[in-house]
């Protein structure tokens, strides 16, 4: 691990907290704006959602809207910016597309799982990458299914368990490699520690590892170029980066992993200004922001002459401890470098400032 | 009766009386002096020297000096004024008695009032020092909130200056975005948005009221959209891909593997304690607490604990055949008939009692390292020496660290390789 010189460390700022009286699970910048959005799960068992505007050192709430099931997760990823409209995957395993200025009926809704939506991601959309927009939604009920917000009721893509063995609950799902209007991987992971990678052109099962430990969050750094890096992170403070650039036919990707804190790793968020930088949230509460840096040769040829990839190292940049409750969910602010907003079980959403990122 | 030193000198100024007072051979320290006021006392056992002084004097100023063989005393008066004599005359007993005891009050007090000034000075000085580091401490922390303060004000500003730029860019933006959603001519397409202004609260209205002023823009954007919108492709066709999950030594994630195993012992343990064979007539001339196998067992515990293996055998004989699942029973039976020489018995019940301890957890650790132990034994004093090497391998296996059976297992070794030697 390299050392950062003290002074010029990036600092993670506490810029405004906001007191929320549901349980949050996601929070989500709204694309193109200084507003956010808090989903939850109220009290009294429906959903919530809420809009809120930075207003200088406090967050105005602009919109509350209330639905039936409490609302487990939300993306903006297969909207175009000027329709965004958010993706939700509720407790009941619906997924609904709103459109926030008509919230009560949604754009579009699926029953599309039996049980919670533990994980959505969507990609397409917001301008970023090529093809068509599509939305995966990962459930306790074992599957990962790939929506068209065009093609109502079924799904494009369904990765379900074979008949008549057990299921394992999906936690988290991620898309990448969405570089031309083809190519599409979808990644899963899984409470047992498997991770899989669905390639959604072959309709293939691509790659699959099994990293001990169930694993709480998949990221690649881009969804929109050729897959890079996959970042997954675990219980028991572990995560793992794959260097996803070299596929070898038996060993798969190579990977470095780091043990971070005693703690589940809750979420790993990249930043979208500069992919080598990513954060985590723990179940203490607290935030690692980390630093990969590549190898000095990124593939090696093996003893048979394959290729096979070598993976880089992961130096941690700064690591602040914000709440005594794990913080669920993390979104850095597309537009604004170093903004992100964190929200945790402690029933707070706090908005965040990193400083000197330009200086890594 | 004390020797009296009365060969003092004495001369006197306006303001201090100088006494000389020889010792007579006595070695002086400065505790056998004792001054007051207005008494003097020096006690040597078995020297002393006490006088009642004519005025007082001032007896914190006043010094001593011990030295060659000489007492020499410097005493200021409170009063300047020439003294009659040294002492007063006319002392008689009681006066003198009373004086004396004044004296020791007064020195008393003294001390006292000594003691606690010193106690409040040293308070005092601690209370300083204390507040001397909570205000050094507390400016650091002032200059390091002031740092922090610093630091968000200018993040906070940059921010603002960031959300305005956000706004005046996307003027132009939506207006664009707007024209290629509806499609429609721009009049109407405004006047929608107005009304939609007014009716909705506003949470993209940056985006909306913005409309009315920018006008021109709209149309080429529409067409550049609409092409966009043709070249997405298709939605997928559907498919389905079947996983298989990670096939399973431990029944679940790695931090759980041992719970199953576990729970799976302590379950069969839970059936065995259930299963009573109570199929045998004599079991009405038993009494009820012999009906109960663990009590039976306690029972052949504290008979083999006496050396009473033959008693123990029956207690465990009558056990099994009430209750013949659990372990602990054949395993403390094999223990006897080791006792006893019974060695294939011992061996028998060893094997049985290894047989219910499955599925091997931590648990049942201990129970498994006896019954090899055990039947390791009776396979060496039955000359099987390989057979018992085997156990007592696999008791090592199992505790690595007992050093009696690594011990054993030695001699085992060093048996067999002697036998073999031989043969």
């Amino acid at each position: 691990m390299s050392a950062v010189v003290g002074a010029e460390r990036p600092q993670v700022v506490s810029h405004v907290q906001q007191a929320l009286n549901y349980t949050v699970f996601e929070c989500k910048w709204v694309p193109r704006s200084a507003r956010l959005l808090c989903l939850g799960s109220a009290a009294r068992g429906t959903g919530l959602i809420q809009l809120y505007e930075l207003h200088g050192a406090r967050l105005e709430l602009l919109r509350e809207i209330e639905k039936p099931k409490p609302i487990k997760c939300g993306t903006f990823g297969a909207t175009s910016l000027q329709q965004r409209y958010l993706a939700t995957g509720d407790f009941d395993g619906n997924l609904h597309i709103w459109n926030l200025e008509a919230p009560e009926i949604p754009v579009y809704s699926v029953k599309g799982h039996k049980e919670i939506i533990n994980s959505i991601d969507g990609v397409g959309g917001l301008g970023i990458g090529e093809g068509a927009p599509e939305i995966v939604t990962g459930s306790r009920d074992g599957t990962v299914k790939v929506w068209d917000p065009r093609q109502k009721d079924t799904p494009v893509a369904n990765m379900e368990p074979v008949q008549g063995e057990s299921k394992r609950d999906c936690w988290t799902v991620a898309f990448g490699n969405a570089y031309n209007q083809e190519e599409r991987v979808v990644c899963a992971g899984y409470d047992n520690g498997d991770i899989k990678l669905f390639d959604l052109k072959t309709m293939s099962l691509r790659w699959e590892t099994n990293i001990k430990n169930g694993v709480c969050s998949v990221e690649f750094d881009r969804k929109d170029i050729n897959m890079n890096k996959l970042v997954a992170t675990s219980l028991e403070g572990k995560f793992h980066v794959f260097d996803m650039r070299t596929q070898h036919p038996t060993k798969g990707f190579a990977s470095v992993s780091e043990k971070a804190q005693k703690s589940t790793i809750w979420q790993v968020r990249h930043l979208p200004q500069n992919r080598d930088v990513f954060m985590t949230s723990g179940g203490s509460g607290s935030l690692h922001l980390w630093k990969y840096e590549y190898p000095a040769q990124r593939c090696k040829k093996d003893s048979e002459g394959s290729e096979m990839g070598v993976a880089g190292s992961v130096s941690l940049l700064q690591n602040v401890t914000l709440s005594t409750q794990p913080i669920s969910s993390l979104d850095w602010s597309p537009d604004k470098k170093g903004l992100c907003v964190c929200g945790a079980f402690d029933q707070t959403v706090r908005v965040l400032i990193v400083t000197k990122l330009n200086k890594i | 009766m004390p020797l009296w030193l009365r060969e003092h000198s004495w001369r006197q100024t306006l303001t201090a009386v100088y006494l000389s007072l020889p010792l007579r051979g006595a070695r002086a320290t400065p505790a056998n002096i004792f001054c007051s006021e207005q008494y003097l006392k020096v006690s040597i056992p078995p020297f002393l020297f006490e006088a009642i002084l004519y005025a007082p004097i001032d007896d914190t100023n006043s010094t001593a000096k011990i030295g060659n063989g000489n007492i020499f005393f410097t005493l200021y008066k409170k009063e300047p004024a020439m003294w009659d004599s040294l002492t007063l005359a006319n002392a008689d007993k009681e006066k003198l008695q009373y004086l004396r005891e004044n004296a020791v009050l007064k020195a008393h007090e003294k001390a006292k009032e000594e003691t606690e000034a010193k106690k409040i000075t040293k308070q005092e000085h601690k209370k300083y020092a204390l507040e001397a580091t909570m205000k050094v401490e507390e400016a650091e922390r002032k200059r390091i909130e002031d740092l922090k303060e610093k630091e968000r004000q200018k993040v906070a500003k940059e921010l603002e200056l960031w959300k305005n730029q956000q706004k005046n860019g996307d003027k132009y933006k939506s207006l664009q975005k707007k024209g290629e959603l509806h499609q429609k001519p721009e009049p109407l397409k405004e006047r929608k948005s107005e009304k939609i202004d007014k009716t909705r609260i506003p949470n993209e209205g940056t985006s909306k009221t913005r409309l009315k002023s920018t006008k021109g823009h709209g149309s080429c954007s529409i067409f550049s959209q609409n092409l966009k919108e043709e070249h997405l492709p298709a939605p997928r066709a559907a498919a389905t891909i079947k996983v298989n999950f990670t096939p399973r030594v431990f029944p679940t994630a790695l931090r759980e593997s041992r719970v199953a195993e576990e729970e799976e012992w302590l379950h069969k343990q839970a059936e065995a304690r259930r299963i009573i064979n109570s199929d045998l007539s004599e079991l009405e001339d038993l009494k009820e607490e012999e009906k109960n196998p663990d009590w039976l067992k306690d029972k052949g515990n504290k008979m083999f604990a006496m050396g009473d293996y033959l008693g123990a055998v029956n207690a465990y004989n009558l056990a099994v055949r009430l209750n013949n699942k659990l372990p602990l029973l054949y395993l403390n039976r094999a223990a006897c008939h080791l006792k006893l020489r019974n060695l294939h018995k011992a061996i028998e019940d060893s094997s049985k009692a290894l047989e219910l301890l499955t599925p091997p957890v931590p648990a049942n650790e201990n129970a498994r390292v006896k019954a090899h132990v055990r039947r390791g034994t009776a396979f060496c004093q039955l000359e099987l020496y390989t057979e018992g090497l085997q156990d007592y391998e696999a008791a090592l296996k199992i505790d690595p660290r007992n050093k009696n059976i690594e011990k054993d297992a030695e001699k085992i070794r060093h048996l067999i390789q002697g036998t073999m030697q031989i043969s």
